[in-house]
């Protein structure tokens, strides 16, 4: 193949002026980061495609990560200037275009990706809860997932605007909430139930206003942070941890019973350094104001009334059923003690039960992955909540890799790490399509026909962004969302 | 070899865009005079005689060593110069991503990390006694000709690498 080198206005030199192109399912951090990262290093030029179910961009930067930590949503500014500069492409270098409001496997079939792009990555992450399966669950009102609850309070069309159902819910009766789960959607959710009516926290952050409301109205007086196994397997991060610790200064206090935490029954020596910090942080906060050692567990005295607001760790528990009362509202949930063995196995001891009054139960078990329905037809492999692949190449059924077919980021690994880790995991895997597309097969670049569909592209996010910023400037706020797919369509229709 | 640097022009075209905001008379009004944008990022030039050095240990093994300003961050060097490192939360101290190896002889004359930065060390890839975020590191004479090393994703480093 003749290989030309030429400089186009980006100043990028490609090997070839043979175009490809590729398709990136799912604008999420991991999706928009394999973009990127495709367009920062690939040297031939490249036609990306991002397609997105929503009508905007950002997928878990926007509906997932919490109002109160703008700063982990900074990476959506690295993933518009690359939009920006590709998206206006001249026709000599890479080019890129948003499509959005259209979900491939419905709207448009993988299938008919496959044949018309050179490369397809799935980056669709997970949509899913996973369940407790226990009785009770799904037909108890006051029981929701941690993912209704996050989508809710971050605005996201699906939870939110016409397809509400937690705003109706009755805030005024919840003081005793049960949350199942210790990683950090689990306490992320703690910290805005206790800290909802503290303005300081959440008038300058784009919350979604009817869920803060909504919140408003909630006497919460203490969250339980249920795990099935003990202290040195939560999950949480410690970041997460030490801001639920600093909610000290508003006073809502935060415990683990002695019963649970002990710091002399740790092997600290052998001990990593993530987990001696940990003990570190909760020996501390545990102690009073004055008798902490270290400056900086005293950075703000709390009030010295007595708390009114709690939350606590609670360990070695498996929740057995949710119990309802005659008009089928949660009351109470039945749960079993467990023991962990010399080598870390759970048991359940089915007949050592106790009850937990509640008004509020959340389940944050993580978050599930589904396949796609085209997947059997295509012999797809997927298995436990993820793609079949190895190093981001997509097997098929049988363990053989699918040419031009890859996974990246949550659908790719399983729904657990920070935004760091699924970045290296995208640039992983957009190197090894670059790789694909360098080998020199010939290219397929035919279109993909969108003549039938109404899609949203990246010009028209501008136009929605630039919209919910000046309406949150109005109010302090870096934003206020608009709340459902129709209200989106209908701004960029007028 | 060809050179392809276009995503960290990306990060240094956003200066630009953020000078584009700044008030148009204000190099006027201060009697300077605005100097093509040699630093771009968000590091400055520095006065002569004030020159303070930084050394980047690259993923390859190469070293780059600059001349640079008091109180810029070493994730705005990098990203001045094109380097490959990512700064996902604008330096901010709530990522990883910037995370570098500091050579053990300048380790101490840092101010030691406080806990923002050490919670976010903790899930930083391949951590070593002396990691450290970029974002989190400014230049001053105490660390006049640091050297760091960039971490490789997928592989550990080690003190050995500054040997």
């Amino acid at each position: 193949m003749l290989r030309i080198a030429h400089k186009t206005t980006f100043g990028l030199r490609f090997l070839t002026t043979e175009r490809k192109s590729v398709s990136v399912v799912g604008s999420g951090p991991s999706g928009f980061y394999t973009v990127c990262r495709l367009l920062a290093k690939a040297q031939i030029p490249l036609d990306v495609t991002l397609w997105e179910k929503l009508p905007v961009p950002f997928g878990l930067s926007r509906y997932g990560v919490a109002p109160d930590h703008p700063e982990v949503k900074n990476c959506e500014d690295t993933f518009s200037r690359c939009a920006e500069e590709f998206a206006h492409g001249t026709g000599k270098g890479h080019s890129f275009r948003f499509v959005g409001n259209v979900d491939v496997g419905r709207d448009v079939k993988l299938k008919k990706l496959l044949e018309t792009q050179d490369a397809v990555v799935l980056s669709y992450g997970c949509s899913g809860d996973h369940k407790l399966g226990i009785p009770g669950e799904n037909t108890t009102a006051g029981v929701f997932t941690s993912r209704e609850i996050v989508n809710w309070y971050n605005g996201h069309p699906e939870y939110s605007g016409v397809k509400d159902k937690l705003s109706s819910f009755d805030w005024s009766k919840v003081r005793r909430v049960g949350i199942i789960g210790n990683g950090n959607v689990a306490l992320d959710i703690t910290r805005v139930l206790l800290s909802n009516q503290i303005k300081d926290i959440w008038t300058h952050t784009d919350i979604n206003p009817e869920a803060l409301k909504a919140l408003n109205e909630a006497p919460v007086e203490n969250v339980k942070l249920i795990a099935r196994r003990d202290f040195s397997h939560s999950k949480f991060t410690n970041k997460e941890f030490r801001e639920l610790w600093e909610l000290e200064r508003f006073g809502i206090r935060g415990t683990i019973s002695p019963e649970f935490f002990k710091a002399s029954q740790f092997d600290m020596k052998n001990a990593e350094r993530v987990f001696k910090r940990r003990v570190e942080m909760v020996s501390e906060y545990m102690l009073p104001f004055d008798q902490r050692t270290k400056k900086n567990y005293k950075k703000h005295r709390p009030p010295s009334t007595i708390p009114s607001r709690t939350w606590e760790m609670d360990y070695l528990k498996t929740p057995l059923t949710i119990n309802g009362n005659s008009e089928g509202k949660l009351e109470s949930l039945t749960l079993c003690r467990n023991i962990l063995t010399q080598d870390n196995k759970l048991e359940q001891r089915k007949s050592d039960t106790l009850n937990y009054d509640l008004d509020l139960l959340i389940t944050s078990l993580g978050y599930g992955s589904s396949a796609l329905e085209e997947f059997d037809a295509l012999q797809i492999g997927f298995a436990t909540n993820r793609i079949a692949n190895t190093n981001g190449y997509v097997l098929d059924t049988n363990g053989v890799i699918v040419r031009g077919l890859f996974a990246a980021g949550w659908i790719r690994r399983g729904s657990s790490g920070v935004i760091a880790s699924t970045m290296s995991d995208a640039f992983e895997v957009a190197d090894a399509v670059i790789a694909e597309l360098e080998s020199g097969s010939l290219p397929k670049n035919k279109d993909v026909d969108l003549s039938r569909i109404n899609y949203t592209t990246w010009d028209d996010w501008e136009k929605i962004d630039k919209e919910e910023r000046s309406r949150g400037q109005l109010q302090g706020k870096p934003r206020v969302k608009f709340l459902s797919t129709h209200e989106m369509l209908q701004f960029l229709r007028k | 070899m060809l050179r392809i640097a276009a995503f960290s022009r990306l990060v240094s075209r956003s200066s630009l865009t953020a000078g584009r905001a700044m008030p148009k008379t204000m190099p006027q009004a201060l009697g300077l005079s605005l100097t093509p944008v040699r630093f771009h990022g968000h590091v400055h030039k520095p006065k002569p005689g004030e020159e303070l050095h930084v050394t980047f240990i690259l993923k390859d093994g190469t070293q780059r060593k600059y001349e640079v300003c008091k109180g810029d961050s070493l994730l705005d060097i990098a990203q001045a110069h094109n380097l490959d490192m990512e700064g996902a939360c604008g330096g901010s101290c709530a990522c990883s991503t910037c995370h570098v190896i500091v050579d053990p002889e300048y380790y101490d004359a840092l101010e030691e990390p406080d806990d923002d930065e050490n919670d976010m060390l903790d899930l930083a890839y391949g951590l070593t006694e002396t990691s450290r975020l970029g974002c989190q590191i400014k230049m001053s004479k105490d660390v006049d000709g640091i050297r760091v090393a960039l971490p490789a994703l997928t592989r550990n480093v080690s003190n050995a690498d500054f040997e």
